[in-house]
């Protein structure tokens, strides 16, 4: 297996946009593509949830390539729900670590604040069981039935919870890019509207329109994808062990520890995927990065925040940067790589490895990515 | 409508009150995973979710393909407790019947007026 490095990153500012989604894309592609001083990849990777819904159109990969002037350059599109980025760089790692190809452009984006928030709602609840999506359930509905589940089993508060969406909020107001650049406290987001109970509207992540990329090659540059994984669970969650963890995040993150030799002690920096605030907790419990039950009280000690032991979500999070589905897997390696590479202006951290999450639908399709300053 | 009971009761796993449903869908919308004895898990709609507890007892009861649950009163789980108590629980409800009839009948409430 070759190795595999990170030659460029590119990303869009999150948040409402008039552009087109192909403009959108264009725009991070050519980013990242100027990041690595590349004209043209040997292929291209795209990463969009459901652009045949969101925007009406399709044969999206190839749309891509036009735009981005590389309309000869093979393409194809990955599709995970939430977690569609992740799978794209997945998707480019394989390709170059089987010497495939050199280089691989990879792209993920999604457009939907022209939309009203009912239908998008609808349109993401589709990543559901459909007897569960038959109740009524919807992604809310869900995390609440599981933070419910989880702060019984590990006796975490609703205040704590609610200190991720302050972190992570406080850390957007540094990123340029970020839907959200302004600082929420505790009582603000305790007294916001209930979405879903005991979840409300300030423990959910916003609609976001926006796009990152990356480019990947077998070529040694200053950062290394030293592993990744794939986990999967039950699209039902009626049908799991247990709510209070999620297999899916365990076994991805095993399956990237193995691959890169090292255990979750050598993590430095983390971005996670905290559609809902409390999955940063169980994502932190579930990576091993803390040990079970003492999440709330790593958040609390100021250890995840920056300038802490283990900052987590430096660049804001889905909470504050925004979480345009398919952009947000490759956005948290974007930032991933600036940090290793020093340029994380007014946030930066001394680390050699980060890792990124992200969860797909509701925790049935993740993955855990290991990057390495080499 | 066909209204079934099912096992009768299971225990709540996990529940919430959905305030903005989907389309075709009244709010607020309450939703529970509830555990069935012998482990099986439904998702179930019910009219409230304010006195639920995880763990605690529901009565499940299923019409039209949709699966309700419905908080326990005490009351209920009495009755739950001696139906699940079986021949033993008849037994002692036969005793209690016969010491309640004698006490009323010492009383003279459950006699027939004399006639004349």
């Amino acid at each position: 297996m070759s190795d595999v490095f990170i030659a460029g990153a590119g990303i869009t500012r999150f948040g409402k946009r008039d552009e087109s989604l192909q403009d959108l894309m264009a725009e991070a592609a050519r980013k990242a593509l100027a990041d690595a001083e590349i004209e043209r990849p040997e292929a291209i990777v795209v990463a969009t949830m459901n652009p045949e819904e969101f925007v009406g159109e399709g044969n999206f990969a190839s749309q891509i390539a036009t735009y981005i002037g590389c309309a000869r350059v093979p393409a194809l599109r990955v599709e995970t729900a939430t977690s569609s980025g992740a799978a794209a760089i997945y998707s480019g790692f394989t390709a170059l670590a089987s010497g495939i190809y050199r280089s691989v452009l990879v792209v993920g984006g999604e457009k939907m604040t022209h939309l009203p928030t009912p239908r998008v709602s609808e349109l993401i609840s589709r990543s559901i069981d459909p007897v569960e999506r038959a109740y009524g359930a919807t992604m809310p509905a869900l995390a609440a039935l599981v933070t419910r589940s989880f702060m019984a089993e590990r006796g975490v508060t609703l205040g704590e919870i609610s200190l991720v969406a302050v972190k992570n909020h406080a850390h957007g107001a540094r990123i340029p890019y970020a839907h959200f650049q302004e600082s929420v406290s505790l009582e603000q987001v305790m007294a916001s509207r209930i979405i879903a109970d005991p979840l409300r509207i300030f423990h959910c992540c916003p609609i976001s329109d926006g796009s990152a990329a990356l480019v990947l090659t077998s070529e040694r540059t200053p950062v290394r994808i030293a592993g990744i994984g794939h986990g999967a669970d039950y699209l039902a969650i009626r049908y799991r062990e247990t709510l209070s963890s999620f297999r899916a995040t365990q076994v991805a993150a095993q399956a990237a520890f193995r691959m890169a030799g090292f255990g979750p002690q050598r993590v430095e920096l983390a971005e996670l995927h905290d559609a809902f605030a409390p999955f940063e907790l169980i994502s932190l419990e579930d990576l091993g990065l803390v040990t079970p039950g003492m999440a709330g009280r790593a958040l609390q000690s100021g250890e995840l925040t920056l300038g802490g032991r283990l900052p987590v979500n430096l660049s804001g999070g889905l909470k504050a940067r925004g979480h345009p589905l398919s952009a947000t897997g490759i956005a948290q390696v974007v930032e991933l790589t600036w940090q290793l590479r020093g340029m994380a202006e007014g946030r930066q951290v001394d680390a050699r490895v980060g890792l990124a999450q992200s969860i797909g639908g509701l925790a049935t399709n993740n993955w855990v990515t290991l990057v390495e300053r080499v | 409508m066909v209204s079934q009971i099912l096992a009768g009761y299971g225990e709540i796993w996990t529940f919430t009150t959905l305030h903005s449903p989907p389309q075709g869908f009244a709010s607020p919308l309450h939703i529970a995973l509830v555990t069935l004895p012998g482990g099986v898990n439904l998702i179930c709609h019910g009219a409230e979710t304010r006195q639920l507890k995880i763990g605690g007892r529901v009565a499940i009861e299923e019409v039209d393909g949709i699966y309700y649950f419905s908080y326990l009163g005490l009351a209920d789980r009495a009755r739950l407790f001696w139906r699940r108590a079986g021949a033993r629980g008849s037994k002692v409800t036969s005793i209690m019947k016969s010491v309640v009839k004698r006490l009323l009948s010492e009383r003279g409430i459950d006699e027939e007026p004399p006639t004349r």
